[in-house]
């Protein structure tokens, strides 16, 4: 096995979000400040958290080093988790406005 | 206490974001059915993710760290996680389109951010801005 296996999920789990994204639930996120700022701050929050959870000295979660690619930043995170945060926290939000918006066409209002 | 460090870590993150619900108007844990369309698949999928990385071997979880309280091979810990980072990700999403509400609205009158250092948004103080949309202007009896 050449390419890790969490690395080739992440990778997956990432196209396969943006992708429902952009063909089938099209909430329009990309398209918002909203998204992108939430979205980054969401990310330096997970590197606290995260840091947390992974670091070496005191490990909470220990993984293993043939799942993964093995770059580690920043601190000791595997890369690969900020694609898992990023698909996660895409698809929730990805959900959520969507939702929204159906709420909207219904009740004929705008979306926030 | 340490077998409640992770559980714990989850605690602080619910703290930490619960004013961006009281002070930003996030209206994220009032609009509960919402958040349960946007969490449950999100919390499904990734739960099964957890399970198939830990089946295979990809991560486990320090002992000393978790209640070892398990659903199925899923430590509670992790469910948690599932339930409270999306929460988090949805309090700063609304939370942001609250300021940049304001901000907008603030640009289109013309005047300066500074003029007002509240965090809340002037909501209150124009004439002609939207009134914060009450749950029944959404539809779906959110509460």
């Amino acid at each position: 096995m050449s390419v890790p296996e969490y690395t080739i999920m992440t990778v997956i789990g990432m196209i396969l979000v943006v992708g429902l994204e952009l063909f089938v639930f099209r909430s329009g996120i990309f398209g918002r400040a909203k998204y992108w700022a939430a979205l980054s701050i969401c990310l330096v929050f997970q590197c606290f958290v995260d840091g947390w959870l992974t670091k070496l000295s005191d490990p909470i979660v220990i993984y293993n080093p043939q799942g993964l690619s093995g770059i580690r930043f920043p601190w000791d995170i595997p890369i690969e988790d900020f694609g898992f945060g990023f698909a996660m926290i895409t698809a929730v939000l990805m959900l959520w406005q969507w939702r929204l918006n159906r709420h909207a066409v219904a009740s004929g209002g705008e979306s926030t | 206490m340490s077998a409640f460090e992770y559980l714990l870590l989850m605690g602080a993150c619910v703290l930490i974001t619960l004013p961006l619900e009281l002070f930003f108007r996030a209206r994220v844990y009032r609009r509960w059915r919402t958040v349960l369309w946007a969490l449950v698949p999100v919390i499904v999928v990734f739960c099964l993710w957890d399970v198939v990385a830990i089946a295979r071997d990809h991560w486990v979880y320090n002992p000393r760290f978790v209640t070892g309280i398990h659903l199925g091979n899923l430590p509670l810990e992790e469910l948690v996680f599932f339930i409270v980072i999306p929460l988090c990700a949805l309090l700063s999403y609304e939370a942001v389109g609250t300021v940049l509400t304001a901000v907008r609205r603030r640009v289109r009158r013309g005047s300066l951010p500074h003029t007002d250092s509240s965090p809340r948004p002037a909501s209150r103080s124009g004439p002609h801005e939207r009134t914060d949309r009450r749950p029944e202007s959404e539809g779906g009896g959110e509460r």
